[in-house]
């Protein structure tokens, strides 16, 4: 006789179906780019000695003192158009993020929907763009630059500061409401300030964007160090270029610092009994930034009459009239299908050249809350090193590694990397600042090699996080793809140079909607990729 | 009583900060209301840290002789200068051919003031990267199987004239492996040949002789292939209305007069002189850049 | 029927519907089924301003209590009075306190009066628990709902809290509150209603019970 033993069945380990999918998906289209991008030879070895002239000069930068002052002055006004640029966009932000909040439309999807789209009309635009498109409206006017960085950084500002206050827990504001406050005064004291941390720390961040924005716009024309490191650019005097990129790395490490240490204050406030004591540093955050916008209004000089003069109009009424209606003809939109795909692939090598460099220096770089001096130290080198990725401008790094590397996408995808791997690798290392360190510091005290540790410990909380932050920079190098794309890379932006050089303005409208859908479609799919890691 | 303190603060400080704007000029551009102001500018191309950063040199003199008040606005983009030209941003701009018919186009009215003495008769060069082991030749065939970089797209030196005789020679000037580069400026195709990423180029015939005499150039690296026949380049180029703006009928006749007047032999006119690398200037006429016109069209460069 | 005056108190295991009834009674949630008046109005009919107004005569202290960290203790007892208070008023508040006294003397009916210039999520679970009892006193309704009010206070606490809820019922205001307590439901209320699945099982004066009858009720879910 046999026995038949019911035994339980044996747990299985099931995968979640929805992230596989996703990853391999991902992995699909970077291999597809990668496969594109390394067709044929890549390597050219004799154009070794060009990129060792660059490197050299990074150690023997012009210090010729009217040189210097002159970058002095130049630097004063970048930081002029980042001040008044991020000023206007947080102003665009907050207004625009009602719009978007899913809070504001609760059920009703069309309006949601309909604000989100007029919001990637001016967000699908890189700052350059709106900075030329500006020109031709308004000429020789700061407010081009402030324009050209607030109407896009507004957008993306908007977005994000939406997403934000949709996810504060909802308990707060519910229960205000439900003992009859009004829907704004509910937000006031229910919403805010829940966000109000996450508000701020991207304040900052925007800030420190904006700095590196006005120096693209320098290139264009609108002034200031970008102008400085244009002109020195074009004849090649790297170290020139190497003087203006570090007073660049300056100003960003500045508002890096200032952000930093108002996040360190928000998160974890002084406490002083008995008092209503505003924090010193977020006071003196707050009267600095008021302080700088009415100087940087000032020092730019700008007039709000000049957006409203008949000059204005008519040369709005100019532009439209010759952009209007988009050129429609088989060739272009052929060409226009054809280029998008470039665009595509250069902006995922991009992110996961970025991803790849964020994941092998983050952990170097990130300053963990207790660590010691030596720690510290031994971080500093990669955070200068991240800090000089994403100072030195998209254009010098295609043009520098178009030395060594044939002309083609991988060039300009590598250069797009380089700036990306910047500002990701910074952002993963605050990501791992950020993360609880206890249940790291439990399994080192259990005797966890310090890898394992990290492993089990950090990587896990602050893989998604990382993730979601890549996702977002996905969209801004489909952006950022028109500066590289001159030299022999492609791309929708070179496309839109080309038709803009010769002023074929019908053709420049068809290109800059082709560039607006696919940012859309973009944001799209990285919406979806990121709930998914969620 | 804090109250009101703290509210007639805030409205003073915006009062002083209308004031302060209305009462300065930007440091960047310079505002549309300057009616007697002339205001000069200058397409990036050749040394332009040079030009741009020494730009008071040009207006100094200019303001100086013609007893006007002269601002220099840089720019840093061809397609700039040609639509601030057409805004009324900028009177009088230092076009290249192309960029200058383009100008002519968008301003109807504008007029050529002058050009230098090398201007009527203009060369690129086309240079190879040593290792192609080619020959200088007149024969421009050969080079349509290397990779091939151009300077600026609208650059009249760097891409129009040698696009059009690379066309007469039989070659498709779109049509190079890859497609044709485009460096952005006549330094860096000149370092991007001496690399080898592109095999070919070609540059404005001013500064590969320069750069040659300054020894920037490895001779080794970097080969002069070929020298195109002569064209119209570089010209000054006075926007519609500014006559009557500044209120001065004969300014056009008085900018040519000085111009054609700066002599080598005075310090002061040299160090202008120098700036654009020329040995004097002369006048101009619109009819000198019908041939630019007609090639810019036959190319899809001028729409 | 919760008549003027009157204290209810609320029984039933957890998921017995104890919330749900709360959410009712303040117009959060309509009805599945039957009809609510509160204060002589019924909260699922009104809209906009006018449910606002009823609403600020309904005070609720919630089972999460809802009270936004960051902010000050101040604050998040004067949010009570985000009901009465156009939004003008309610912003500059947040730059200028307004009505502080009162919020002190709030603070201190609760015993927390040296707290009211520190951040809220600096406080412990039982502090916070009296913050929000604080913000109800400053709001001073007619009707209190409270959900578990006295969980996280210790029983001398839990006992002078919920003294604090049914004092407006001494001037003709009403209490309903969640409690799982035998003893504070019968210490503090004048009735006993008992929730099962959602139904009422159980209805009767506080005087009429003993601790063990209650004590059997919880006992009776398993």
């Amino acid at each position: 006789m046999t026995a038949v033993l019911a035994r339980p069945a044996a747990p299985v380990l099931r995968r979640d179906r929805r992230r596989w999918a996703w990853g391999l998906a991902a992995l699909v289209v970077v291999g597809w780019s990668l496969a594109a991008a390394l067709g044929g030879d890549v390597l050219n070895p004799a154009g070794g000695a060009q990129v060792g002239r660059f490197a050299a000069a990074a150690l023997s930068p012009d210090l010729d003192g009217a040189f210097l002052g002159m970058l002095g002055t130049a630097a004063l006004v970048t930081l002029a158009y980042a001040v008044l640029g991020t000023a206007l966009a947080l102003a665009l932000g907050a207004a625009g993020a009602v719009a978007a909040a899913r809070t504001t439309w609760g059920r009703r999807g069309t309006g949601w929907a309909a604000a989100r789209g007029v919001l990637a009309v001016p967000r699908g635009l890189h700052e350059a763009v709106w900075g030329l498109l500006l020109l031709n409206v308004l000429g020789l006017d700061p407010w081009v630059g402030v324009l050209a960085i607030g109407l896009p950084y507004g957008a993306v500002t908007a977005t994000v500061f939406a997403g934000l206050l949709d996810e504060v827990p909802r308990g707060p504001y519910e229960a205000l409401l439900a003992q009859g406050s009004g829907r704004v005064a509910a937000a006031l004291y229910g919403l805010l300030p829940l966000a109000a941390g996450g508000l701020l720390s991207y304040a900052f961040y925007r800030l420190e964007c904006a700095v590196r924005s006005a120096v693209v716009l320098g290139l264009i024309g609108a002034g200031g160090l970008g102008y400085q490191l244009a002109l020195s650019f074009t004849s090649l005097r790297w170290p020139q270029v190497w003087s203006a990129v570090y007073a660049l790395a300056l100003l960003c490490l500045a508002a890096d610092v200032a952000g930093r240490a108002v996040r360190r204050r928000l998160a974890a406030p002084r406490r002083r009994a008995g008092v209503l004591a505003r924090d010193r540093v977020l006071t003196a955050a707050v009267l600095g930034t008021g302080a700088a916008v009415v100087w940087a209004w000032w020092f730019l000089a700008l007039s709000p009459a000049s957006l409203v003069s008949a000059r204005a109009r008519g040369q709005l009424g100019h532009v439209l009239g010759a952009a209007l209606p988009p050129a429609g003809d088989g060739a272009l939109l052929r060409e226009v299908g054809a280029q998008a795909v470039v665009t595509l692939q250069m902006s995922v090598l991009a992110v996961a050249v970025a991803v790849a460099g964020s994941a092998l220096l983050a952990p170097g770089a990130a300053r963990p809350p207790g660590a010691g001096p030596g720690r510290r130290l031994a971080g500093a080198p990669v955070r200068a090193a991240l800090l000089v990725l994403r100072a030195v401008p998209a254009p010098v790094w295609a043009l520098v590694l178009l030395f060594v590397l044939l002309p083609g996408v991988l060039p300009g995808a590598l250069a797009l990397g380089l700036t990306t791997l910047g500002v990701l690798g910074r952002l993963a290392a605050e990501a791992v600042e950020e993360a609880d360190p206890r249940p790291r510091a439990a399994l080192t005290a259990l005797g966890a090699r310090p890898v394992g540790a990290w492993l089990y410990g950090v990587l896990p909380p602050a893989a998604g996080p990382v993730l979601a932050l890549a996702l977002y920079r996905w969209e801004v190098a489909v952006r950022d793809t028109l500066l590289v794309g001159l030299l022999g890379a492609g791309g929708l932006g070179a496309l839109l140079a080309s038709r803009l050089a010769v002023f074929d303005w019908p053709a420049v409208t068809t290109v800059l909607a082709a560039t607006v859908a696919l940012t859309l479609a973009v944001d799209l799919v990285s919406d979806r990729a990121r709930r998914v890691l969620r | 009583m804090q109250d009101r303190s703290r509210r007639a603060f805030l409205a003073g400080t915006a009062l002083a900060l209308a004031t302060a704007a209305c009462g300065r000029s930007s440091p960047v551009g310079s505002p549309p209301t300057a009616a007697g102001t002339l205001r000069i500018g200058a397409i990036p191309d050749q040394d332009p840290e040079v030009l741009q950063r020494q730009h008071g040199t040009v207006a100094d003199a200019m303001a100086a002789a013609l007893d006007l008040d002269v601002v220099y606005s840089p720019v840093t983009d061809y397609a700039a200068a040609v639509s601030l030209f057409r805004t009324g941003d900028l009177d009088l701009v230092w076009f290249g051919g192309l960029t200058g018919v383009q100008a002519r186009l968008q301003a109807p009215g504008a007029q050529p003031i002058a050009q230098r003495d090398i201007d009527r008769e203009f060369h690129s060069v086309f240079v190879v990267d040593g290792a192609t082991g080619l020959a200088p030749s007149d024969d421009l065939r050969p080079l349509a199987g290397l990779r091939f970089t151009y300077g600026s797209e609208t650059s009249t030196s760097g891409r129009l004239m040698p696009a059009w005789f690379l066309q007469q020679a039989g070659v498709d000037p779109q049509g190079f492996p890859g497609g044709p580069g485009f460096s952005g400026s006549h330094d860096a195709t000149i370092a991007l040949v001496a690399s080898g990423s592109y095999q070919a180029g070609v540059l404005n015939e001013q500064v590969w002789r320069s750069r040659l005499e300054e020894g920037a150039v490895d001779p080794a690296a970097v080969v002069e292939y070929a020298r195109t026949p002569p064209y119209a380049d570089y010209h000054w180029l006075l926007g519609p209305g500014v006559a009557e703006r500044l209120g001065a009928d004969d300014l056009a006749e008085r900018l040519t007069g000085w111009f054609t007047g700066l002599s080598a032999d005075d310090p002061a006119d040299a160090g202008v002189l120098e700036l654009f690398g020329a040995g004097s200037f002369v006048p101009a006429r619109a009819t000198d850049y019908d041939r630019i016109e007609e090639i810019g069209r036959a190319l899809g460069l001028v729409t | 029927m919760v008549g003027p005056g009157e204290r209810v108190a609320v029984v039933g295991a957890s998921g017995a519907g104890k919330s749900t009834l709360l959410a009712v009674a303040n117009g959060a949630v309509p009805p599945s089924s039957g009809s609510v008046e509160v204060l002589g109005r019924d909260p699922s009919a009104l809209r906009g301003r006018a449910l606002r107004r009823l609403r600020a005569r309904v005070g609720t202290v919630h089972q999460h209590l809802e009270l936004v960290g960051p902010l000050r203790v101040l604050h998040n007892v004067n949010a009570g009075r985000l009901g009465s208070w156009p939004a003008a008023r309610a912003a500059w508040s947040l730059l200028r306190p307004q009505g502080v006294p009162e919020v002190v003397g709030a603070l201190e009916r609760v015993g927390l009066a040296d707290r009211v210039f520190d951040r809220t999520d600096t406080l412990s679970g039982g502090q916070r628990q009296r913050v929000a009892v604080a913000r109800l006193l400053v709001q001073d309704p007619d009707l209190v709902l409270a959900d578990e009010p006295a969980s996280a206070l210790d029983p001398v606490l839990a006992d002078a809290v919920l003294g604090l809820l049914a004092a407006p019922a001494s001037r003709g205001g009403a209490l309903l509150v969640a409690l799982h307590d035998p003893v504070l439901a019968l210490r503090h209320c004048d009735r006993v209603v008992g929730l099962a699945a959602g139904r009422v099982v159980l209805d009767a004066p506080a005087a009429a019970l003993t601790v063990p009858d209650l004590a059997a009720f919880y006992g009776a879910r398993a």
